[in-house]
């Protein structure tokens, strides 16, 4: 059986935010600094009472709304680190919510950044062995809410959103290889404290999101190209067969020492950080859809994505871009 | 007192930090240079990466260092210096 992408949406919360609003909250921060190596000039945020599951079924009814008809839906997965309740699953909030058939399978993948790239391998996966022909890949995130409003490293980079992206199975395979890899030992740099079962006293009232800047840097320094390579090793392929690589939309710092690391042409990456954030799972898709409907991928090309942060997680596939926008 | 390739690595830092280089010694510390926040230290690590032929990445200690004389060892450890 083969898989492809059929279809990607996202959603945006209504309100932004921008650097004036930075500056008049916190007067002390260098604001040109802090934009310049982000790179990130708007941030969208949540409502107060606005959850991922909410956006997510924003995102996924953007594809209903195209002809494709809800019963044809046989998995939800749900890439999420902020659900609507550590339980029940938030994806099965979301099946009811959309009114997707009670045979459907939902479930949640607690992943950031490499989510999309897991979501693709996973529910490829579900695809291939025949218990699907088609279902959701949805990433929807809302960190801003975790974030302490005077965190300088956190507020400036993240932004809230959801995406949908509706795989079926198809006459051609669109999806793979992949490459993927893990290494818990750096879970403490990028970490919601006292968010789960393991509670430190001092922290009980601390569910604020926790990034250490250098050392996720140094991760993606180090991991992200080496991942790269491999996919091109296995995949047989060099630089030059890509068509468009498409990292998470980390920030400008994370992205530019990328290509400068892998030596690519800058005319080969695509980023939307500028206007969209770094919104963790969400960014690949969004990323994606934005590429298509700025003609810089067309039907055929060969795209290579790539996912990678708190876990440490990371992954990376290729695609061969099919969906006709 | 800080030789030829030591004044290259701390004029590295200064200019990643966007400040003179005169005013970094060997004995300056983050907690010295109102620059050298952990934004600051992203450059640092950027340019410093960049320098070295993406050889710093690998160097995990990098990320945590707080003062130009670590910083010098790190790199002296490493063969980098």
């Amino acid at each position: 059986m083969n898989v492809t992408i059929k279809s990607i949406e996202y959603y945006l919360p209504s309100k932004t935010e921008d650097g004036n609003t930075l500056k008049k909250e916190n007067p002390d921060w260098r604001l040109e600094d802090i934009e310049e190596k982000t790179g990130v000039n708007i941030r969208y945020i949540s409502a107060p009472e606005q959850t991922a599951t909410d956006m997510a079924a924003l995102a996924a009814e953007k594809i209903f709304s195209s002809g494709v008809q809800k019963e044809e839906i046989e998995f939800l997965i749900l890439i999420t680190q902020s659900p609507d309740y550590a339980l029940p699953t938030s994806a099965c909030i979301l099946q009811d919510r959309l009114g997707l058939d009670k045979s459907c399978m939902a479930f949640d993948v607690n992943l950031g950044c490499s989510g999309f790239i897991y979501g693709l391998a996973i529910g490829g996966s579900l695809i291939e062995t025949g218990l699907a022909k088609k279902g959701f890949v949805i990433c929807s995130e809302t960190y801003t809410k975790y974030i302490d409003k005077s965190d300088r490293t956190c507020r400036p980079l993240f932004s809230d959103a959801a995406s949908a992206a509706l795989l079926s199975s198809s006459d051609h395979n669109d999806i793979g290889p992949f490459e993927m890899g893990t290494n818990g030992a750096g879970f403490n740099n990028l970490i919601l404290p006292s968010s789960g079962t393991r509670v430190n006293d001092q922290q009980a009232d601390e569910k604020k999101l926790f990034m250490d800047g250098s050392e996720v840097f140094m991760f993606a320094m180090d991991m992200v190209p080496k991942c790269v390579t491999a996919l091109l090793d296995k995949s047989r392929k060099t630089i030059k067969d890509i068509d468009l690589f498409v990292f998470h939309q980390a920030s400008k710092l994370v992205i530019d020492n990328i290509i400068r690391r892998l030596r690519l042409p800058k005319e080969k990456v695509f980023v939307n950080y500028h206007r969209i954030g770094n919104t963790v799972s969400a960014s690949l898709p969004i990323a994606l859809k934005d590429a298509a409907n700025g003609k810089r991928l067309k039907k055929g090309d060969q795209v290579m994505l790539v996912g990678f942060g708190a876990g440490y997680s990371w992954g990376a596939c290729l695609v061969q871009w099919s969906v006709n926008l | 007192m800080a030789d030829s390739k030591e004044q290259e690595v701390v004029e590295l830092i200064a200019n990643a930090l966007e400040i003179d280089a005169k005013s970094l010694t060997l004995e300056s510390t983050s907690n010295d240079v109102e620059e050298w926040d952990s934004l600051g230290h992203l450059g640092i690590l950027a340019d410093l990466d960049k320098f070295y032929d993406g050889k710093i990445s690998g160097i995990r200690e990098m990320a945590q260092v707080d003062s130009i004389e670590k910083m010098l060892q790190l790199l002296k450890d490493n063969s980098l210096l």
